[in-house]
């Protein structure tokens, strides 16, 4: 059954690009079915790093339909972005080293790049999250410079400068006429959200939680009285039926 | 024979890759109280007073808490010699209110036995570990080990911590303690509890205007901000004690890093390191155990016992009544205060 739907040929492609290995990225540009998978890492690579970073969702108290509404919104975001990557790589790649490359192919490519990013919802481990992410980033870094001489047939000095100059294009797209775009995605997210997402990590230490119960003190004491007297009985009563049980 | 090693390598990775998964998801239980999706409640077990322990008593001098090591399920101890050491506690310092009802490893002290999803899984798990087999326990120790790592997380811990010391007031207000007081407050933090007393003491300053002192029982704990909060930390060793030594997986615990809060802590004079002994960690040798006996005749949980209370003593002067004593002078000078560790 598995096979039949093509699974262990996902996670053997999946395991090869998280080993880095150089012939898969050449491969999947030709073996059938090669985009679908690069859209499948893609869409559970998005999910995992939305899930790894949803701490912040948290942190602004988020209900949780809202918090799976979010977390889906950046997920598809993160999606939107692979698009962006694969047409950045695909236009240096055309312009600036003359390759004649299919947009298909870098697609291929790019997207089996994310494999190391479905592993970003480890992330959230507590006290060691923070030094894997790090290390997460460095190996995706390595992914994507070893997608990009695959994909476009390059040497490593030329695939290390077509990533260094695709990040420059995304950065410069971010802030002109990608604008727009960026603007409807955070629209989105406090759509979904349903709450101002004002709250960040830096904010947490200045953030407090003043429970309902502090508020009536008095109230709050009358009621533990009575449920201690309630609890005191039963213990009593329990003991007594204890003690007869063992005398009858 | 290479098949078997397969097989082996196959379920040691499952077993791995579970684990790592339980791992990541453990913060969620932080997580979602702080966005109030468990609501506000906080639980209570609702444990008799037998007369020395969780004892209210009008007008007492100090509040002791006591949060346990991280094999516990509940406010409830099993252990034996927990049971004793707080016995012993509370006649050595009789007019002191002493409360150990607390489960430092839920966000609400909610015990894992009374969890909504997975209450049979960890009541099996306790019997596993009465009982036996006690890898099962050991269940209870990984989960109870994950709430220390977040407590000690920059991203969780102060969210974790600040349901600690919710959680440690309401311990406190649940044995009539007068928030306007200036009654000091004793957290001892046994083993990786010590890190989720550390953690509190930031936030409960905010909510009781008395001094806090902790006492850290061999305790495992990273560089918090709290150790700037506490009017004094007695970090308690045994030389005997590897496992405190965990504490060093913190950088900030390194003293390289001049800058960390355990360093600005110590050369504010905010810590004592006290050598008790040749103790190890826990159970027998352990700082509990009343077999095992120093030089001079006293028992391993007498001498842990006369350290804390003597501490206690210095900072509330609470009444002596048949507390244990240390031959050759005062339990904290035996204890050598301040040698390194």
């Amino acid at each position: 059954m598995a096979e039949f739907i093509g699974m262990p040929s996902l996670w053997q492609n999946i395991q090869q690009a998280m080993r880095l290995d150089q012939t898969i990225f050449a491969d999947i540009q030709r073996i059938p079915g090669g985009l679908g998978i690069a859209f499948v890492i893609v869409s559970l690579a998005g999910l995992s790093e939305a899930l790894g970073q949803s701490v912040i969702l948290f942190i602004n108290r988020l209900p949780p339909k809202r918090f799976m509404l979010a977390l889906l919104i950046t997920a598809a975001s993160h999606v939107v972005g692979y698009l962006l990557w694969t047409v950045t790589v695909w236009l240096v790649g055309v312009y600036v080293f003359g390759q004649s490359i299919s947009l298909t192919a870098i697609a291929c490519v790019v997207g089996l790049a994310y494999a190391p990013q479905l592993l970003a919802f480890f992330e959230l481990t507590p006290f060691l999250g923070n030094p894997f992410s790090i290390l997460l980033t460095l190996w995706s870094m390595v992914a994507i410079v070893m997608a990009v001489r695959a994909g476009l047939n390059l040497e490593l000095w030329q695939a290390l400068l077509a990533s260094g100059l695709g990040w420059i294009f995304i950065q410069i797209w971010r802030r002109t006429i990608g604008r727009p775009i960026y603007a409807l995605g955070r629209w989105l997210q406090r759509r979904a959200a349903g709450v101002p997402m004002e709250f960040t990590l830096s904010d947490l230490a200045l953030l407090r939680r003043h429970p309902a119960w502090l508020e009536n003190l008095d109230n709050w004491r009358n009621r533990m009285r009575q449920t201690g007297l309630r609890n005191n009985m039963r213990h009593s009563i329990e003991k007594l039926v204890k003690r007869e049980q063992r005398r009858a | 024979m290479l098949e078997t090693l397969s097989n082996l390598s196959t379920y040691l990775g499952i077993v791995i890759v579970g684990l790592l998964i339980w791992a990541a998801l453990s913060p969620f239980e932080t997580l979602g109280w702080w966005a109030g999706w468990f609501g506000e409640k906080i639980y209570v077990d609702h444990l008799p007073s037998d007369g020395f322990v969780r004892a209210v008593r009008p007008g007492s001098p100090a509040y002791i808490l006591f949060l346990s090591g991280i094999g516990r399920v509940s406010g409830e101890t099993f252990s034996r010699r927990e049971q004793g050491f707080l016995h012993r506690l509370a006649l050595a310092l009789p007019t002191a209110v002493v409360i150990d009802d607390i489960f430092p490893y839920s966000v609400n002290n909610l015990a894992l036995t009374g969890q909504p999803f997975f209450a049979r899984l960890w009541r099996w798990a306790l019997r596993s570990k009465i009982d036996g087999p006690t890898v099962a326990g050991y269940l209870i120790n990984i989960r109870n080990i994950l709430q220390v790592l977040i407590s000690a997380d920059k991203r969780y811990g102060p969210i974790y911590n600040q349901a600690m010391a919710e959680v440690l007031l309401h311990g406190l207000l649940r044995y009539n303690y007068d928030l306007t007081s200036q009654t000091p407050v004793f957290i001892i933090g046994y083993s990786g509890a010590a890190q989720m007393a550390v953690g509190a003491v930031h936030y409960l300053r905010e909510l009781i205007n008395a001094p806090i002192y902790v006492v850290s029982l061999g305790g495992i704990f990273s560089s918090d901000p709290g150790l700037l909060g506490v009017d004094h930390l007695y970090h308690l060793y045994g030389t005997q004690d590897w496992p405190r030594r965990l504490s060093l997986i913190a950088p900030g615990r390194w003293s390289i890093f001049a800058t960390s809060e355990w360093n600005r802590a110590r050369r504010q004079g905010l810590i004592s390191l006290v050598n008790v002994g040749p103790m190890r960690h826990t159970s027998t040798g352990g700082y509990l155990d009343m077999k095992s006996l120093l030089p001079t005749g006293v028992s391993y949980l007498d001498h842990t016992v006369a350290v804390v209370s003597e501490i206690v003593r210095k900072h509330a002067g609470v009444a002596t009544d048949g507390s244990p004593q240390t031959a050759g002078g005062t339990a904290m000078e035996v204890a050598n205060v301040g040698m390194p560790t």
